[in-house]
This record gives structure tokens, sequence and C-alpha cells, in this order.
């Protein structure tokens, strides 16, 4: 019965990730020995393995301002992401009125917009010509920054892409909550802040851990916003691994960022893991 | 200080809430005297949910006032507010410990932590759960659950003890066991206590005095044995325990009802010959093989444990008698009246007087 998927998964991506590894570390034979023909630049292993692909790639400054980049715009990222779906999540779940349900459904709209459109609007709204800087002149603050083609560009970008999932997931972790759980609080003499601190904040570690880490995910590997309306450089992996690939035929290098990525990815995963593992424990010592 | 001078535990002044459009509790008046426990008693939507809610702050009244100890607290926030409520799903936090749900309360206000173990540790024994102060909620049963958010409303030492169904989630055997814990720990603490539930056997064993709820309104204020011997509205006598009417007139000792059937009753008065409704409970219907009753046909026997129900068709109207067990029964039985209430309007006619002729 378990054979089927997990050939499946072998197959197509237990393979190509073998190879990949095993290409960063100077396998250019076997499943590599094409892309070996063409690529530029290679390290190759004589005996055994070596890292001499990564001292490359990490010994390059343009890189490292790179990766710099994408963990401060991940983090940021991040960070906005979980408080925007936080206050949007408790507006929407402590307030029953049309202007909290107006919020709620608009907050979910970018999600059946495509990032290529939303980049571009994104780009057309706060580059030099945009329409806030625009805005801003007419009404005399001549000084007012370009945030098109900026790091705040791109974090903007990112934050508009995935703050809809953010918002569903905390709506739905925020509703699980039983009004009597808030009531009894309440009736407790706890304010409501105090209230959002003691009872639906730890109720909602795992709502919170999951929109944290898949955004800090879906940052780490986006090509598309950063692409359109971040700067030349630095600008993110993401972007960074297509033109070392595409560009400069590097795909060697482009396959060693592309592990230093998924282990940033990975760290990401495993805190994930341990927030679900602890609530599964948890659940199995309560229950 | 006499009895007029002191205010009421609660006082429920002249409160009317509207929701979605609808009436849902209409003028109503009640006054819970100190450290007595009421019991709101009512069918589903009679608005007893709805004034406890308002009770505790988490609704706000459209009209009137309420009052603790005096003290209007109608435009006070839950939090503000000198009651604690006991929910009816127990609302207890599953990520905390018994302790800290017990005490979650008592670190709000700051108290020195020696005094808020101290505080926990009388409470918990007061209901008996010293021994699950590290459990969780899901590691302990439903009925110290419920004893669980008793010691959390207890333990701030609330002026007005509120109770919502608490016991709608317990089977048979537990709700009864847990009722008298209530009763029993509401006694020793002298707390002022609203009690709500749909449930009239419930509500007559724990209760001081009950009001019974229908249609946002009080039908009817008062002691388990008045309430259920004098039931004043036609409502009340219906939904509080099991009582079988018929329309027909009274005489000097009998009521005759549908069919021309004429059934001895004692102290029956004669009442003009106006049609009135009369009730009868179940256990007021003497039944015997010989004698003048009325003569009725046994339908059903239901055997209810400790004693039995009777069915019997008596005349065109069905009556239902609960008899002991070695009463033995035949297929004619003769039946009386040992009672009887009599209604003229939906309203209690007292015995003394004659309802008017129509």
């Amino acid at each position: 019965m378990v054979l089927p998927p997990v050939a499946v998964v072998a197959v197509f991506i237990g393979f190509p990730v073998g190879a990949a590894i095993a290409y960063t570390l100077g396998k250019t034979g076997g499943p590599n020995s094409t892309i070996a023909l063409i690529a530029q630049r290679q390290h190759v292993a004589k005996h055994g393995v070596t890292f001499a692909a990564y001292r490359e790639v990490l010994g390059n400054a343009h890189v490292r301002g790179d990766l710099w980049a994408t963990v401060w715009v991940t983090l940021l990222t991040i960070a906005a992401v979980v408080v925007l779906s936080w206050a949007i999540g408790l507006y929407v779940r402590l307030s029953d009125t049309w202007i909290a349900r107006t919020v709620s459904a608009l907050s979910v709209i970018p999600l059946f917009i495509p990032v290529v459109i939303a980049s571009y609007a994104i780009l057309t709204f706060y580059a030099a010509q945009g329409f806030i800087k625009t805005l801003a002149y007419h009404v005399g603050w001549h000084s007012f920054p370009t945030l098109g083609y900026t790091m705040w560009a791109v974090v903007i970008g990112e934050v508009w892409v995935n703050v809809p999932f953010g918002v569903l997931m905390m709506s739905s972790g925020l509703n699980s909550v039983p009004n009597a759980l808030i009531e009894a609080a309440r009736d407790s003499g706890a304010s409501l802040p105090q209230t959002i601190r003691a009872v639906l904040l730890p109720m909602n570690v795992i709502p919170t851990v999951i929109v944290a880490t898949f955004t800090g995910i879906y940052v780490l590997g986006s090509f598309t916003v950063p692409y359109l309306t971040g700067p030349s450089a630095p600008n993110l992996m993401g972007v960074s691994m297509s033109q070392f690939f595409q560009s400069f035929n590097q795909p060697q290098q482009a396959e060693v960022m592309a592990m230093i990525v998924f282990v940033l990815a990975a760290g990401l995963g495993t805190i994930y893991v341990w927030a679900n593992m602890r609530a599964a424990k948890r659940a199995s010592q309560t229950s | 200080m006499s009895e007029s001078t002191t205010p009421a535990g609660l006082l429920i002044d002249r409160v009317s809430k509207d929701l979605a459009g609808r009436t849902i509790v209409d003028d109503m008046q009640l006054e819970v005297r100190a450290g007595e426990l009421t019991c709101l008693l009512g069918p589903s939507g009679c608005g007893k949910t709805t004034t406890l809610r308002m009770v505790g702050g988490f609704l706000q009244p459209d009209a009137g006032a309420i009052l603790i100890d005096g003290v209007d607290v109608s435009r006070l926030a839950p939090e503000k507010r000198p009651t604690a409520m006991v929910f009816q799903n127990y609302a207890l936090w599953p990520h905390m410990s018994v302790f800290k749900n017990v005490s979650f309360g008592l670190r709000l206000r700051r108290l020195p932590r020696r005094e808020i173990r101290d505080r926990v540790e009388q409470v918990l024994e007061l209901v008996g759960l010293t021994h699950h102060m590290n459990s969780f909620p899901a590691q302990i049963s439903g009925g110290e659950q419920q004893r669980v958010a008793l010691a959390r409303a207890l333990v701030l030492e609330p002026k007005v003890l509120l109770l919502d169904e608490p016991l709608s989630n317990l089977d048979a055997k537990l709700r009864v066991r847990v009722r008298e814990d209530i009763r029993e720990i509401q006694q020793r603490v002298g707390i002022t206590t609203v009690f709500v539930t749909h449930d009239q056997d419930e509500a007559l064993s724990i209760s001081d005095r009950i009001a019974v709820m229908s249609g946002g309104r009080v039908e009817q204020y008062a002691d388990p044995t008045t309430l259920y011997r004098e039931p004043a509205t036609h409502f009340v006598a219906s939904f509080v325990g099991a009582m079988n009417f018929y329309t027909g007139t009274v005489a000097d000792g009998a009521v005759e009802i549908a069919g021309g059937v004429r059934v001895p009753c004692e102290g029956a008065r004669r009442n003009g010959g106006a049609p009135v409704e009369i009730g009868v409970r179940p256990e007021d219907v003497m039944v015997s093989t010989a004698g003048d009753g009325a003569e009725a046909h046994v339908l059903r026997e239901i055997p209810r444990g400790h004693y039995k129900e009777l069915v019997m068709q008596l005349g065109e109207a069905e009556v239902r008698a609960f008899v002991g067990p070695e009463v033995s029964t035949s297929e004619r039985q003769r039946v009386r009246f040992a009672r009887a209430v009599v209604y003229a309007e939906g309203v209690l006619r007292p015995s003394t007087e004659p309802a008017p002729l129509r």
C-alpha cells in the first residue's frame, strides 16, 4: 500500500535532491554529467567530495550580501505577517460588526490575485513615479522616499502575499476558542489585554508557529516579488540563484545557494515540527 | 436591622432586554435575599440565561437596573462586578493546571504568592479536590471539572454566585451528587446564588426559592413547596411536576369533568357552575377497587421503580395516577381526587374565593 507513494517521492524528489547534493560536493558524473558538460567554474572532486563550491559561494561578498538581505527580509516579513494576522484575527474574533466582517473578507482577497500582478501593482504604488510618491509630491512632501526597487518594497510585497494565509490561520485558531473561555477570564477580573495574553495567546501557539514558519519558508524561496519589486543588488537568494544558474551559467554555485536556503528553511521546519510534537505530547498527557 | 431596610443580595429591578428584535426579558422583577439560593427555572428561550448574563455583566439591560447589596452594577463590565459565574461547559482553560485555573483571578489581583496558595488550597479542600491541584482539566472527570469551576468562582469571594445550567453536561447519577455538593457548599459559604436550570427536579431539590420564567417574565416566585402545591398559573402547574388538567365545574365535594363524569374531591367548594380549569397532581389521584369514586378503566401500567404510574380512561378524559408498587390494580378502578387546584383564565383561584359566574 505504501510502496507507490514512496516510489513516487523517491524518483521525483529524492533522486533529484540526492543528485543535486552530490553535484554541490563536486560529483559531476552520472546524473550530473550533462549539466557538468556545459557549466562554468565547476569544482570537481577527484577523490571523495570537495567543499570548494561552498567555499567559493560563501567567500563571495555579493552572495553574503544576498544571504544577509534574505535573512533580514524573511525575519521582517515574518514579524509583520504575524503581527498583522494577530491584529486582524483578534479584531474579527472580538468584534461582531459589519466593519470587522468587511476587514475579514478584504484581508483574504490577495489570495486570489496572482503574485506577478500584485508585484506590478505594488510597483505602481510605491515606485519613483508611483501613486504614493506622486500624491506626496502634490501635497508638498518632495522628500518622500521612493520605496519601489528597494528591500522595503520586497518586504511590503511579501507581507501582501502572505497576510491572507496568516489571517485565515489565525482567525481559524482564534474562532476555535469558545466564548465561554474568554468570558470566564473576564469574569475572573481580567481586562481584554490580560484575557488575550492569558487565554487567546497560549491557545493559539500552533497557528502562530504555522504562520511564522510557512511565511518564512515562502519568503526564503520567493522569486517573483523580489525580482520585480526589489533592487538589482543585493537581492534575495531566489533571484541570485536564478542569475547564477541562467545568466552566469554556474549551476553548481546556484545549487550550493539552494542548499544554503534549504538549511535555513529546514531550521524553520524544525521549529514547526517541534511545536507540533510539543502540542501532541501535551494532548496525550491531558487525555 | 429589620428585613425591610436590609438591601437584597441581588435585586433585578424591572429589567428588559431585546436581542435580534425579540424581547427576551420583559420588565423582570426579582429579589434574591442575601445568602439565598434562587433558581431561575423555565423552558428553553424563556430568558433565564439572558437574565443571568445581565447579572454577570456579559449583557447590558435595555431598561431597568441590577443592584447587588443595594449598589447599582448595571453598567459595570464583568471584571468590575462582585459576581462570579460557573459556566454550562465549565469553561476551564485547558492549558492551565487546576491550581492555575483556580488562582487566575487572585494572580490578576496581585496578591502575595503565599496568600494565593493558601486560598486556593482552602477552596480546593472545600470542593474536595486538593489531590488534583496539579492536574490539567482534561485529566479529571466531568464532575471534578465542575467542582474546579465552582472553586474558581468561590475563591474570588464574590457577593453573588451565578451558575448557568452547571449540571447539564453530567450524567444523571453524577448530576444528583454534584447538585447536592453545590447546595452544601453554598450553604456552608452562605453566598447569594442564582442557579439557572430547565430541570424542575434540580430546582425543587436545591433552591430556597424558585422563579419560574416564561416569555421573559417571572410567572411565579416562591419556595419549592408552595410552587409545587399551589402553582400560581396554568403554565407553572404544567411545567413544574406532572398534572392532570380538565375543563369542568366544581361542586361541593366533587368536580365534574368532560362527559359528565363526577369525581369526588376533598375540599372542593361549588364555584357557581362556571367552567374552569381543574388541575390534579397524579399523587392526589386516589385509586381503589371499590367505593364511591368515579369509574375508570386502566389503559397502561408503567413501573417507575419505587412507585407505579397508572394511565386510566376517565369518561372522555385520561387520568394519570401515581400509586405504590404494592397496590394491586384491576382493569376497573374507582377514582377520587384528594386535592385539586382550580384556574380561571389561567390564574390560580384561591380555594376560599368562588370563581366568578360567567
